[in-house]
């Protein structure tokens, strides 16, 4: 026939079949070209190259409409049919659900919380452009020194990089004018602040630059949480007023919910309503540094070039007043990304997080990969059986394909559902390491990871179950023998699935031992004083009314004898601070810096620093801090008395060593006034537990007559005098405000949260991947011995006693066992490396933590091969000859 | 498919083009190309199937057992053996009456209400 030449248009036409389902053109093709070449032929003759276009557009469209109408139809069944399926083996599904529920879950919730704090934009607008500016002293290890007045307005003034620059720092003030006094962390600011940072309020405005000038009436901003939490939400809340510092301050404005850094804030006033601000000495002094400063960079402006420009105003700064900036120190001045410094805490946290859940799913997959596997084995005669019926080899695996993404569909549902319920629980544990914990949510961008980290897991285990089965498939009509070199692949795959979750396991328990070890080791850390029966709180009284050194000494005195009266309580002590006092673990202890007497600086010698604190003559007794030389202060050590002064053990290392301190002089004034050292206490860890005591200098109360702490020794559970101890403190002045009253305790292990978090997600991702990989093995092992029942039976038919099957059995499981220990503990010794910075005192590589894992994951191993095995050894060898 | 879908009745009208395949079908069996030519020469051209649609038809036809791919071919050299033809079986042909007369009583009820103008026969 001429027709039969391969033309061009035969060519194209062929092309266009490749829309329909392969079984289709499997079925049709030939007929559909025979068709297509005699339309063709009449419609040139007949109507020309305008029926040829005609007949082509009509064919094309025809294909266009028809393909995906019978794709459609096969997917219709084969969901159908696989929904069948996974409704009569109920349990494979159950189970392969659940076990990818539990990987993806743990994946999504972790990655919301990864989307939310470490790859999301800052919920500021053109947030890149924001960057803090930070004062150092490097040659004293200070990197974060603050600003003064001064230096921010230079900074302001000479800048040619930033289109703005804010000032801001933090106080606790008294919000009067409610039924308790109300102690607020009050965020202090330029009226500029919220501008900058492009922050609208929800309700009336934020602060204009006529709020912040000498005279004008107060005003204050709430925070969205306290206007939530402690103003009821209060819809008309904009134009109440509050007393705050002797004044009326009036609320302009309510703001939305943005991260607030570096502390949560609950009001915010302009900078000329602080009275510790607008002091002379703060407005004039070059080096009273209290305050931080934000900045939004120019359009075009790089970091590199704004980082430069502030450097040379620092520079200009240290030339033109060396006196504030001796060379000693070691002064500068760096431009830090905001974003950066809002997230440095989470990121090692939640990357290594992120990982193990990764490690999580690939052991799900393997998991449900290996389970589909021994399914296939079982179904082997089905799918023989639908093959024989016509229906061809990608049909069958598209199949396959339809239930492996079913399963992995309905556990992606599922672990959303585990995900969305566990999100308190997540902002909770994020907030520990970043102001953005309210930020995260499950959008968009979550459940976009869930949909392609599901289709990637229906993938992996989906394709690798039908691929293996491709070859199975013709061989299964054949009877068993046919299929023996593909059931040894296959065997072989599965073995590989089970080391390698063996290997993952090894990887993530040796995560969570190395963790646990590490907060176990945090846990016994002696803190240097005894937390137990010690509630300690915050006390500010209402600094208007006591301006007086002699008010204040009378007060504390009030205080101490009001709370002494109460019943349960052993011992009072007041202090500035205390041990994990809540502002100093934020803002740090305090560097003062101090002369001793007869040791004359050497030029370009640092001045020692030191952190300082008031405290009353029982605190070291209360506190069980030991008194090592000398005494501690007594009621004589009155404002007339010699001036004294305690130093902890880490300052005698420093300046003593060797020596005795006792008798020797310090001074906090450049030499104005001069403290004795009367005693030598031990060294408290104060701030972390994870870190060395500070050095540290104690004043008396009554020398240094400043209120801060309470803190109450108990006979009993130290929270149930709180009550009791608020009242003495009100029956002395009900102005006084207190706040962050706790068991120091509670304190103590607050401190321990986030490590205690982590190792807690750890242990449970680690938890998980124990019980899939003993499952994994455990199964094998059971597939294995029913496979080969008829060699066992064929081998104690011979004399193999139940002993030596047992042996067998085991020994070809903890073999895989083994191998995959082996994996894992080389890949450990390669990656616990990046756990470091998370880890106390504790080597990544603590051969302790790798020997209990190991043994952990071969008793695993043991005790789940052992039914199998047991049910090896109790084979009849007659009636397994018998089988088959 | 299983049984029990074979051999059904239609549950919902024909489409136009399933139908004018039945009809080619009803004095004989034809293969393709016979089919498109029927159906185009007897509705004038207004019905165009083309091979892109036509056999997307032909199988759920014959999914349906309204027809039936003939395993005889017809004499050798009258024919060409290459091809396949397709029969009407008798649900198809019950499936085509059942449509012929749904269509008649809609058209009398059509013209019940004076909306045809004269009765005219095929």
């Amino acid at each position: 026939m001429p027709d039969d030449r391969p033309r061009i248009s035969d060519r194209i036409f062929r092309m266009a079949l490749a829309v329909l389902p392969s079984d289709f053109r499997g079925n049709y093709a030939n007929e559909m070209h025979r068709v297509f070449r005699e339309q063709q032929r009449e419609a040139g003759e007949r109507d020309g190259f305008a029926g040829l276009i005609k007949l082509w557009w009509e064919t094309l469209t025809g294909l266009l409409t028809t393909g995906p109408r019978e794709h459609w139809e096969i997917l219709k069944q084969d969901v159908f049919y696989a929904l069948r399926m996974m409704r009569k083996n109920f349990g494979f599904t159950i189970v392969a659900v659940l076990t990818l529920a539990l990987g993806i879950g743990a994946n999504t919730a972790i990655f919301s919380v990864v989307n939310a704090v470490l790859l999301s934009p800052l919920p500021y607008p053109k947030g890149r452009e924001l960057v803090i500016l930070r004062q150092q002293a490097q040659k004293q290890g200070v990197d974060n020194l603050a600003f003064s007045v001064k230096e921010i307005e230079d900074y302001r003034a000479q800048n040619g990089t930033f289109s703005g620059v804010a000032e801001y720092h933090s106080m606790t003030f008294t919000l009067l004018g409610r039924d308790e006094p109300l102690r607020v962390q009050t965020g202090v600011v330029s009226a500029n602040y919220f501008d900058l940072f492009g922050i609208k309020p929800i309700q009336g405005r934020t602060f204009r630059e006529d709020d912040d000038k000498l005279g004008a009436p107060a005003v204050l901003l709430v925070s969205y949480e306290f206007w939530k939490n402690s103003l009821d939400g209060d819809p008309n809340i904009v134009g109440k007023t509050f007393r705050m510092n002797d004044r009326v301050h009036t609320v302009v404005g309510v703001l939305p919910p943005v991260p607030q850094y570096p502390v949560e804030n609950d009001v915010y006033m302009p900078t000329v309503a602080c009275p510790f601000r607008g002091s002379k000495a703060m407005m004039e002094g070059r080096d009273h540094r209290m305050m931080n400063v934000f900045a939004r960079m120019k359009d075009s402006v790089k970091l590199g070039a704004a980082g430069a420009d502030v450097e040379t105003i620092a520079g200009r700064l240290m030339q033109d007043y060396p006196k504030f900036y001796p060379a000693s120190m070691g002064y500068r001045t760096i431009t830090v990304p905001l974003k950066g410094e809002l997230i440095k805490d989470a990121r090692p946290t939640l990357l290594i997080l992120l990982g193990a859940t990764g490690f999580v799913l690939l052991i799900a997959c393997a998991n449900v990969a290996n389970l589909t596997l021994a399914r296939m084995t079982q179904r082997e005669r089905e799918l023989a059986v639908r093959s024989a019926l016509g229906a061809g080899r990608s049909r069958l695996l598209r199949q396959l394909l339809t239930e492996s993404v079913l399963i992995a569909a309905l556990g992606a549902g599922l672990g959303l559902l585990f995900a969305s319920g566990g999100m308190d629980l997540l902002q909770g544990f994020a907030a520990r390491f970043t102001p953005r914990a309210r930020e995260i949510r499950i959008d968009y961008v979550v459940l976009l990871f869930t949909f392609i980290v599901a289709a990637g897991t229906s993938i992996v285990f989906g394709s690798l179950a039908a691929f293996l089965s491709r070859e199975s498939l013709a061989a299964g009509l054949k009877e068993g023998t046919g299929g023996a070199s593909a059931s040894r692949r296959r065997h072989r795959v599965r073995s590989l699935l089970i080391v390698s979750q063996i290997a993952l396991s090894f990887l993530l328990l040796t995560g969570a031992g190395l963790m646990l070890r590490s907060f176990v080791k945090l846990q016994r850390v002696d803190p240097g004083f005894v937390p137990q029966h010690i509630l300690a709180m915050k006390v500010s009284p209402n600094f208007t009314k006591y301006t007086k050194n002699d008010q204040y000494r009378a007060l504390s005195n009030r205080m101490l004898e009001s709370a002494k009266m109460r019943p349960g309580v052993m011992s009072v002590a007041i202090s500035s601070s205390f041990p994990f006092d809540p502002d100093s673990v934020v803002f740090g202890l305090g560097i003062n810096p101090y002369l001793i007497e007869g040791r004359p600086l050497k030029d370009g010698e640092a001045q020692p620093t030191s952190a300082a604190r008031v405290a009353s003559a029982d605190y070291f007794k209360l506190l069980g801090i030991p008194i090592l030389e000398g005494r501690s202060f007594t009621e004589a050590d009155t404002k007339d008395a010699q001036q004294v002064a305690i130093v902890n053990q880490a300052l005698v290392r420093h300046h003593w060593a060797g020596e005795d301190p006792i008798g020797h002089r310090i001074s906090f004034d450049d030499g104005k006034t001069w403290q004795t050292i009367v005693g030598v206490v031990g060294d408290t860890k104060e701030l972390a537990l994870n870190q060395p005591a500070d050095e540290q200098v104690y004043v008396p109360v009554d020398q240094y007559p400043q209120i801060g702490s309470l803190l109450v020794r108990t006979m009993g559970d130290p929270m149930s005098v709180a009550r009791d101890i608020r009242q003495s403190v009100y029956d002395v002045d009900p102005d006084t405000a207190l706040t962050h009253m706790q068991s120091l305790e509670a304190a103590r292990s607050a401190t321990l949260t986030s490590p205690r978090l982590t190792t807690d997600l750890l242990a449970v991702f680690a938890g998980l991947a124990l019980v899939m990989a003993a499952t994994g093995i455990g199964g094998i092992m059971a597939l294995t011995v029913s496979q080969r029942l008829r060699e066992i039976g064929i081998r104690m038919a011979m004399g193999a006693k139940p002993r030596d099957i047992l042996r067998m059995v085991l020994r070809q499981g903890l073999g895989l066992g083994l191998t995959g220990i082996v994996v894992g503990l080389l890949a450990a010794i390669g990656l616990t490396r990046l756990l470091q910075t998370l880890l106390f005192e504790i080597s990544p590589t603590d051969p302790i933590t790798l020997g209990a894992v190991g043994l952990v994951l071969v008793s695993a191993a043991v005790i789940s091969c052992l039914i199998p095995a047991r049910r090896a050894a109790k084979t009849d060898p007659l009636a397994a000859l018998r089988f088959e | 498919m299983s049984s029990k879908d074979r051999d059904r009745e239609p549950q919902a009208p024909l489409t136009p083009a399933m139908f004018h395949i039945l009809l080619a079908l009803a004095d004989g069996e034809k293969h393709g190309y016979a089919i498109l030519k029927e159906v185009a020469d007897r509705t004038g051209g207004k019905v165009q199937l083309s091979a892109g649609t036509l056999y997307g038809i032909i199988k759920r036809l014959d999914e349906s057992g309204w027809i039936l791919e003939k395993s005889q071919r017809p004499d050798i050299g009258f024919d060409d053996e290459r091809r396949r033809y397709y029969q009407l079986t008798e649900t198809g042909r019950r499936v085509a009456m059942a449509e012929a007369s749904r269509l008649q009583e809609m058209v009398d009820m059509a013209r019940a209400k004076r909306l045809v103008r004269k009765p005219r026969l095929a």
